[in-house]
């Protein structure tokens, strides 16, 4: 029996494995089909058709009338005018923190890092309360006080938006551009100036180009993510009347719905965010330069004498507008008992005990978003570690495939995945339409590629040597699984899991078109809230969904510690058999 | 003209002492190596003469000029120096014409003239027709040339090599030793080369720095400081020794009789400060001693070498690698023919000469 087996590769007791393989790839492949490829393919079947006839009117429409031409054009000046601040401000940034002797380092780092978390209608109606034409601290300070009505400054304009839009784009090259220029090891640039080459030529020819790439790459990425932020368009550009492509698709929802030109509009969103999504692939691949090991990297760092006061001057101004600004405006507003009024002699809590206790709406939104952030994160991070355990530890030949298909949502703007689970669920007979669990489907969806990526981050941390031990001396596929691969891979799984739930909480693309007022989630609860005008109670929601989502990355820490520690203690006891 | 001065030079970084007070003279055309183990100031020297970093103390003149002290450093861009790192730092974007290009493009030479000097200094290295490819198409070794060719192109009076060879395997880091040799001698240029590899420093130097802990503890024709070490430290760093305890029986000036093994006294070179009745180390290489595999044979007296017993052999296929305890129980090894046949246990005699032999007071 033993030659039989080797002479037919697998052991008997791969039977299991070759089982349990069948299974995983069995759920993976139809969880990707219902959560993204039927969607998708119901979308473009959608963008083609009326009443079941194939045509093309919806294209034509979408391309010629002026209304959507404006959308378009109106969104591709954002996402350019916000990837070229975002150059402007993340790689001086990037640079300071990484390559100087910039005082308070770590606080930049930081800075960036919360203007990155904090969700981004946040911004918006925190910059509406300050720079609103009428009503705005600032513009009201610069008018009546300073009695200069020029400076007045219209948040309600392309400028405005470009302003709020940018504190969460800027971290992505300044993330980028960062780790960029810690690779470039200093005898790069030494052996540029031995050979006589002063530090501007040096920076010219030699840094530059090596982190060209990095930079390039995160301004594609800043691109995509502004276009796609449906809350801050809404907030600041439908009052100035700038219609962005989310807003005219979320537009074309209201009674009568129109949901091929939508469809449509949709598929035009994603080309634009493909292609610059394969552009950006493209520049990180060209950045694979070889690097030949010699004594590991050793950034070299600039002194740069009394101008790093200057530096860090400038990261302190990105810190006032992108954190202080916004979290200082909110919590103002929020304990107020009406913004304008003099602001000590009217201190309240009452807006806080209207969204927490009284009023059901935020109350049922609050413990909605916290079930759908729990669950999509779940979900997302269980899909993403069969597709990833798929792809590492199996040969099958169609786990390329299941690879590309769970990396299809990043081309999907939050605001196309709602079309397109509204495509495909209003002709199913299943009537999950205005329910959770359609909006736990675009999360999922929407997330799964996260997923992918932290769970396939953390089974690389796992030696297959180290499942082969244990199969070894006779441990089953299951009980490998369990005893071996999850604990070690556990601390990267959870980091994965609050990738997700941090997001989820504060999700607004998608749930505003897919929510009822069952399923109403926090974002759309803070979105409604601030149409009807309840500047206060707005204020005192985004506070709360701010409190959820620090104390949720707190207690992850906390958990991927514990995670950690109990692992290490298993390291050292003997496992029984 | 293009010598180095190197004078009282210390370097700290924060509380550890790179460089203790170290000065060295470096002669025009001269070839030196600046050889230690890892973390006793070679590099961190190698970068206070490409300016790179700023001495605490001292100053390092080239010719008439001084180019480091604690007040000033001229910038590693004006110094005219080249340098090649251990890690060739190749840069991946630029084709091997423009890595090569790039020092003369700054000093603004003219296009024509440009490739031909490329197109020269590749022929130099051995690696003509390959201007074209990039960095990441080449093998290391021809990586190395592309490196050592970017610094040769600009013909500096002064090249400064960081462990140039350590990234290579084997066979190839000697053929290239052979070829640095050749270029330096062919080019004139002053080479400073930094490496913990004793072999290399043998090779390729026409004098050796011995450095240890930040202090410059030899410094040498290399057949100098294999076969007088100054201390105990450089003979255990250079090539392989064996310290044998002894004890002075007879001191006269320089020369004295020393006890040595539990054999008969001999005489040898006495270090200053050598009393009678002191004990001693004697240094002696493997390769110093002859081995006599019939010590009955011998006459008495001080020819007759130390007697002993092999402990253990090894076939090297080039020499035998064996080890003898003395009969004062001290451990030798001992290097010999390889067509001498051995016996573990079988009494021996080791005979040498006592000019090959140094003693360090204990």
């Amino acid at each position: 029996m033993a030659v039989a087996a080797a002479s037919s590769g697998p052991g008997p007791s791969r039977g299991g494995a070759v089982r349990a393989e069948g299974v995983a790839l069995a759920v993976a492949a139809l969880a990707l089909t219902v959560l993204v490829v039927l969607p998708l393919a119901f979308l473009l079947w959608g963008s083609v058709s009326a009443e079941g006839r194939l045509t093309l009117d919806h294209f034509a429409e979408a391309l010629g009338s002026r209304l959507y031409v404006q959308a378009l054009r109106n969104s591709l000046v954002l996402g350019l005018w916000t990837a070229a601040l975002s150059v402007a401000i993340g790689v001086p940034l990037a640079w300071a923190v990484s390559r100087t002797n910039t005082p308070a380092r770590r606080f930049v780092h930081l800075t960036v890092i919360v203007s990155y978390v904090t969700p981004p209608y946040l911004t918006a109606i925190a910059f509406v309360n300050l720079l609103s034409p009428n009503a705005g601290l600032i513009n009201r300070f610069t008018r009546d006080v300073l009695g200069m009505p020029a400076l007045t400054f219209d948040v309600f304009s392309m400028a405005g938006l470009v302003l709020v839009t940018v504190p969460h784009a800027f971290p992505f090259v300044y993330l980028l551009a960062a780790s960029a220029f810690e690779s470039v090891d200093a005898s790069m640039e030494e052996s540029a100036q031995i050979l006589g080459a002063s530090p501007w030529r040096t920076a010219r020819t030699v840094t530059g180009p090596l982190v060209a790439p990095a930079i390039l790459s995160g301004a594609l990425i800043a691109f995509v993510n502004a276009i796609a932020l449906f809350g801050s368009q809404a907030i600041v550009g439908l009052p100035g009347r700038v219609f962005t492509l989310p807003t005219r698709i979320y537009a074309l929802f209201d009674y009568p719905p129109q949901h091929g030109l939508a469809c449509a509009l949709s598929l035009l969103f994603v080309g634009i965010t493909v292609a610059a999504l394969y552009l950006q692939r493209r520049y990180l691949a060209r950045r694979s330069y070889g690097t030949i090991g010699g004594k590991g990297n050793r950034p070299q760092r600039v002194d740069l004498g009394p101008a790093r006061w200057g530096v860090l001057a400038f990261g302190a101004v990105v810190f006032l507008v992108a954190v202080v600004a916004p979290y200082l405006t909110l919590l103002a507003v929020s304990v107020s008992t009406s913004w304008g009024l003099a602001f000590w002699e009217n201190l309240t809590l009452r807006h806080y005990r209207f969204v927490l206790l009284e009023y059901d709406v935020t109350r049922r939104a609050i413990g909605n978003s916290l079930i759908l952030a729990g669950a999509a994160a779940t979900l997302a991070m269980g899909l993403g570690s069969l597709v990833s355990w798929i792809d590492l530890r199996t040969q099958h030949r169609g786990r390329k495939l299941l690879d590309y298909a769970s990396l299809i949502p990043l081309g999907l703007p939050g605001i196309v995945v709602a079309v397109a689970l509204i495509q495909f669920w209003l002709r199913v007979p299943l009537p999950i339409y205005g329910t959770l669990l359609i909006i736990l489907l675009a999360y999922t969806g929407r997330y799964v590629p996260l997923g992918v990526r932290s769970a396939s981050a953390a089974f690389h941390q796992v030696d297959p040597s180290l499942e082969e031990s244990a199969r070894v001396t006779g441990a089953g596929w299951f009980r490998t699984f369990r005893a071996v691969t999850l604990p070690l891979a556990r601390p990267g799984l959870l980091a994965g899991w609050l990738l997700v739930f941090v997001p989820a909480i504060q999700e607004l693309s998608a749930s505003i078109l897919l929510f009822s007022s069952e399923s109403i989630t926090l974002a759309v609860a803070v979105y409604n809230l601030y149409e009807t005008g309840a500047l206060e109670p707005v204020a005192a929601l985004a506070i709360v969904t701010m409190v959820i989502i620090t104390a949720a990355v707190a207690l992850a820490t906390r958990l991927g510690r514990i995670g950690a520690r109990g692992l290490s203690a298993a390291g050292r006891t003997p496992v029984g058999p | 003209m293009a010598g180095i001065e190197i004078e009282g030079v210390t370097k700290r970084f924060g509380a550890t002492t790179a460089v203790r007070d170290l000065s060295l003279a470096i002669r025009d055309r001269e070839f030196v190596t600046l050889l230690g183990p890892s973390g006793c100031g070679k590099t961190t020297l190698l970068r206070l003469i490409a300016g790179f970093t700023a001495p605490d103390a001292g100053v390092i003149r080239v010719g008439a000029a001084t180019l480091s002290s604690p007040a000033a450093v001229v910038a590693p861009e004006r110094r005219g120096m080249g340098m090649v790192f251990q890690s060739y730092a190749l840069w991946p974007h630029r084709s091997v014409r423009q890595n090569v290009a790039f020092g003369l493009e700054v000093r603004k030479v003219r296009r024509g003239e440009i490739a031909a000097r490329v197109a020269r200094v590749l022929e130099l290295v051995g690696l003509p027709g390959l201007e074209r490819r990039y960095p990441a198409e080449l093998s290391g070794g021809q990586q190395q040339r592309v490196a050592l060719a970017r610094s040769l192109v600009v013909e500096p009076g002064i090249l400064l090599l960081d462990e140039p060879l350590s990234n290579l395997d084997a066979g190839l880091r000697e053929r290239m030793r052979w070829e640095l040799k050749d270029v330096q001698r062919r080019t004139g240029i002053t080479f400073v080369y930094v490496t913990h590899d004793q072999a290399e420093a043998m090779t390729l130097s026409d004098r050796v720095a011995v450095m240890h802990e930040g202090a410059l503890r030899q410094y040498g024709p290399p057949r100098e400081v294999y076969g007088r070490p100054a201390d105990r430290t450089v003979a255990d760093f250079v090539g392989r020794v064996n310290l044998i305890p002894g004890r002075v029986v007879r001191a006269s000036g320089e020369v004295g009789l020393v006890a040595v093994g539990g054999g008969p006294p001999l005489a040898l070179a006495l270090p200053p400060g050598a009393a009678e009745g002191q004990a001693v180390q004697v240094a002696i290489r493997p390769e110093s001693f002859e081995l006599v595999g019939r010590p009955d044979a011998l006459a008495p007296g001080p020819d007759a070498g130390l007697p002993g017993k092999v402990a253990d052999v090894a076939f090297l296929g080039s020499a035998l690698d064996c080890y003898v305890t003395l009969a004062d129980g001290s451990r030798v090894r001992v290097q010999a023919h390889p067509a001498v046949t051995l016996e573990v246990g079988q009494p021996v005699a080791l005979r040498f000469d006592g000019r090959a032999a140094t003693v360090f007071l204990s």
